[in-house]
């Protein structure tokens, strides 16, 4: 999503670009990272128009300010707007990528769809996510032509980080109060507060949602420690990556799953993959094992 | 249970039963729990547009993970059952002997299976799917061998043997 109408009549002229990030703490709902962009004789103007830190705004002014942008011809804006499923499954992979991978990820799509588009970025200012130093290295390595600021609260020090701040907040609000449930579940609601884990409407909401089975709905970020508690109480569900990890670690206590095999009475269920031991190989890479009693 | 040889069960596959085709799913993952679910209200399936290896990849999600799997018709011949101890509630009676405890019946069938890998695409070297390589192999080796089978064996053979001898000069 992003100001994709035609190409800018200043889109030759240097440019300067803010990214900011909406929706890291919550255990739910999606990351929303945005981007708003002009051209450097407009900083000017920018400075005047009331841009501030997001967080600092009331959401009525939040989303006047996001109107106004839009319909401003000397702002161009992007949105990334990354699903709660897939932030979980990234970092629930068996080689698990983090959230300030992910988070860098995100902010470098943004600066290449920008350039692609014809835009002639020559600064980018960008919200540190972990280390600074590192990260300015990382978005320089891979745009060597475009100069990088990363410092810490840039979005309450440049306006144009400022405005990117809005546009992210307002997309991830708007995200979350469209959401619809792919669960279809009766008695979900979603009255879920902030979705910040100190927040006792997010709690109680996450009290009620738990599902013995299946954990949570799919708005809710797994991978997150706030969730950790609540899965405890779940039926416990053994991953062949865990497996691995444990193993790594120290491998005491070796997960076997259900395959190709039916549970015996004699044998508990983690124990009975079928592993073909003792067989020809043709029967161990199949997991195939000859049963005697069910 | 614990005397081995010659313990014996019975299945009984007669009477109408449910069809679950479409319904059975086979997870990457130990689920502790035994017992009904509202899988359908939570487990969405969804079809992608990726074709691999002549599999048509399916996506899904659960407890956080993604699933990527492939919906597998169970072979000519063959059938899946769910099947389950008859009289469950006799099971426990001090009463009940060996022969009782290993009778089993049919409480549904199907025609179909999902299997899933986390994060991995499926793919025909899959564990799951080689494993009925079996029923060709079983079947090859059970077959009655004809006296032409035996002659053509054997002028295989050979043949081979020549090949070696070859070889080795």
């Amino acid at each position: 999503m992003g100001s994709e109408a035609q190409l800018p009549k200043w889109a030759s002229e240097p440019c300067i670009m803010g990214i900011d990030e909406a929706g890291r703490g919550p255990v739910l709902g999606p990351m929303v990272y945005g981007c708003l962009y002009c051209a450097q004789s407009y900083q000017k103007t920018l400075s005047s128009l009331n841009f501030a830190d997001s967080k600092t705004l009331k959401e009525e002014k939040r989303e006047e300010l996001f109107e106004n942008l839009k319909t401003d011809e000397s702002i161009g804006w992007a949105v990334d707007i990354i699903d709660p499923r897939e932030l979980s499954a990234k970092m629930l992979k068996k080689n698990k990528i983090n959230l300030n991978e992910i988070s860098h990820e995100s902010a470098m799509g943004l600066v290449a769809k920008v350039l692609n588009m014809g835009i002639f970025l020559t600064e980018v200012y960008v919200d540190t996510v972990g280390d600074a130093e590192k990260y300015k290295e990382k978005l320089s390595g891979r745009f060597p032509a475009v100069k990088f600021v990363v410092a810490k609260k840039a979005d309450s020090l440049y306006p144009v980080v400022s405005g990117a701040s809005i546009v992210a907040k307002v997309t991830r609000d708007r995200a979350l109060r469209e959401w619809i449930l792919d669960e279809t579940a009766e008695n979900m609601h979603k009255n879920f507060g902030s979705g910040y884990p100190g927040d006792p409407e997010t709690k109680a909401w996450l009290e009620h949602h738990k599902h013995m089975v299946f954990g949570f709905p799919s708005l809710v970020r797994f991978s997150w420690g706030t969730c950790t508690p609540y899965i405890k109480e779940l039926a416990e569900v053994l991953w062949e990556s865990d497996k691995m990890d444990e193993d790594s670690s120290c491998g005491k206590k070796q997960m076997k799953l259900i395959r190709f095999g039916v549970t015996t009475s004699k044998r508990k269920s983690e124990e009975i993959e079928s592993s073909g031991k003792g067989h020809c190989k043709f029967f161990q890479a199949r997991k195939l094992e000859r049963l005697t009693h069910f | 249970m614990e005397k081995k040889g010659t313990t014996q069960g019975s299945i009984n596959f007669k009477g109408q039963v449910a069809d679950l085709s479409g319904e059975v799913h086979l997870l990457p993952c130990a689920v502790k729990y035994d017992g009904p679910s509202s899988v359908s209200d939570y487990f969405k399936p969804k079809s992608t547009r990726l074709e691999v290896e002549g599999l048509s990849v399916k996506e899904a999600h659960f407890r956080g993970r993604k699933l990527q799997g492939a919906t597998i018709s169970i072979p000519d011949g063959y059938s899946g059952f769910v099947v389950g101890k008859k009289n469950l509630g006799k099971q426990k009676d001090a009463n009940s002997s060996e022969e009782n405890l290993n009778c089993w019946e049919m409480n549904a069938k199907f025609k179909n299976i999902t299997y899933w890998n986390h994060d991995n695409l499926p793919s025909q070297d899959d564990a799951f799917l080689c494993s009925f390589h079996w029923l060709s192999v079983a079947k090859s080796l059970h077959k009655p061998v004809a006296a032409e089978d035996l002659g053509s064996a054997s002028i295989a053979l050979g043949k081979m043997e020549e090949g070696t001898k070859k070889e080795k000069k």
